[in-house]
């Protein structure tokens, strides 16, 4: 091996990623030729230095929300009649989550009014105030334009796509809605604030992994609504029951993971 | 529905082959997002992705390069759908010089210092790096891939990890010169 082919391999020489023989050759080299040598040493210096860094470690909090996301899509995969299936994703789809912040006493007729208002939505050829397909760009224009912590849930794995959010009025508190479209499809996210103390819910009661619900069907959409006791959220859909709860369930999930931070 | 309380034996495998990733995966998400929470976001997308496809992982292959594979594509897509250079966005950026989740060097102080400066130098250059040469530093001198695994992950030759390993390692190297230069440890150019 002469300089010229020693230089050529040096990257991989000083690797390890060179094959036996041309290892022999090199090293030979590298015996005879002081320079190439000096070459070969400056390069694992350096590679010394890159290798020396301290290495930062994943927080253990990310490590605990990975393992609990992984091992809750498996459960979910387990389950009998899974969600999103291509037939379900094929169907016609409007899904309509209403996070209803702090509210005093909503009434059942809240959700009913927001049935009425994702009926009109989807009536509307840009329903969108602010249109965006990044959910962290629609929770900053909440933040900013009324000073709202909302979480916007990411259902783009289940082929709903974020389009957009506005901000509107339900039973006179200012609610916060998240548009979402499957295939040509409106699905909707609320948020109104909520007060302390009971609130009463229409329909009937469901438990979900583990959660309370209460479901309530009104002009042919469905509707999924809950309380956190800082918030009333809900979802109206055309979508089946078990597709509108794991939407709300995911929606809680990241709002839980979000408090939590 | 049954099982809610167990641990599915899916999730189990799961956990055991690619978690042991983890630091590396985050490492390196940093060293593409410079933030925190978007790191965390992507390593976080990473698995679950993963996760989703893991009944077509053959056991017998890199688990490590088939990571760093999804979350290269989850990035790139991240950045094309978001329209805008996410590796130079300056909101948020990390400082990762001095942060507690370094893991202590051992050794003496003056040593530890020395390898925190050079860490904060290494970070700047590396950011200063074209993201095709970056990304080939990274993977093989930061986090060790071979050629063969980073021509996996990066979906090219092997030829042409070598020579953008090759250069980014130069302009790796001139730049920390020049900033060696700046904080006066050398005096005239290399």
């Amino acid at each position: 091996m002469n300089c010229a082919e020693f230089r050529t391999r040096l990257h991989p020489y000083v690797d390890g990623e060179l094959p036996v023989s041309e290892t022999a050759a090199a090293d030979a080299h590298g015996v005879a030729c002081r320079a190439c040598a000096e070459l070969a040493r400056s390069e694992r210096e350096f590679r010394q230095v890159l290798r020396r860094q301290p290495r930062e470690v994943a927080p253990d909090e990310l490590r605990a929300r990975i393992v609990s996301r992984v091992r809750r899509q498996a459960r979910w995969r387990s389950m009998p009649g899974r969600l999103f299936t291509p037939a379900l994703a094929a169907a016609a789809a409007a899904l309509l989550v209403a996070v209803v912040m702090p509210l005093a006493r909503p009434t059942p007729s809240l959700v009913g009014a927001l049935v009425d208002k994702h009926i009109a939505y989807a009536q509307i050829d840009r329903p969108a105030e602010m249109a965006s397909a990044d959910p962290a760009e629609v929770a900053e224009w909440f933040r900013r334009r009324a000073g709202l912590r909302v979480t916007v849930p990411d259902y783009s794995m289940a082929g709903i796509r974020l389009i957009g959010a506005r901000l509107a009025d339900a039973h006179e508190r200012r609610a916060a809605y998240l548009l979402y479209e499957k295939g040509m499809t409106l699905l909707s996210v609320f948020m109104v604030p909520a007060g302390a103390g009971e609130v009463d819910l229409p329909g009937t009661r469901v438990t979900y992994r583990d959660q309370q619900y209460m479901t309530y069907e009104r002009k042919g959409y469905r509707t999924v609504s809950w309380t956190d006791g800082q918030a009333v959220y809900g979802l109206v859909s055309m979508l089946d029951y078990d597709a509108l709860l794991e939407c709300a369930d995911k929606l809680r999930w990241e709002r839980a993971s979000q408090t939590r931070l | 529905m049954t099982g809610w309380g167990s641990v599915p034996q899916r999730a189990r495998e799961f956990e055991e082959v690619a978690l042991v990733h983890l630091d590396a995966l985050y490492r390196t998400a940093l060293r593409l997002t410079h933030s925190r929470a978007e790191a965390e976001d992507l390593v976080q997308d990473t698995y679950l992705r993963a996760f989703r496809s893991f009944d077509r992982f053959d056991p017998g292959t890199n688990c490590r390069a088939w990571l760093f594979t999804i979350m290269r594509n989850l990035f790139l897509n991240r950045i094309r759908n978001h329209g805008r250079e996410v590796l130079e966005a300056d909101g948020g950026m990390v400082d990762v010089v001095g942060t507690p989740e370094l893991r202590p060097g051992g050794g003496n102080p003056e040593e530890e210092f020395f390898q925190t400066v050079l860490h904060g130098d290494v970070d700047r250059a590396l950011r200063d790096l074209p993201p095709t040469f970056r990304e080939a530093v990274v993977l093989a001198d930061l986090e060790g891939l071979s050629y063969r695994e980073i021509a996996e992950v990066i979906g090219c030759p092997v030829g042409t990890v070598m020579s953008r390993l090759s250069r980014g390692r130069s302009l790796l190297r001139r730049a920390l010169g020049r900033f060696a230069r700046e904080h006066g440890y050398v005096k005239e150019a290399e």
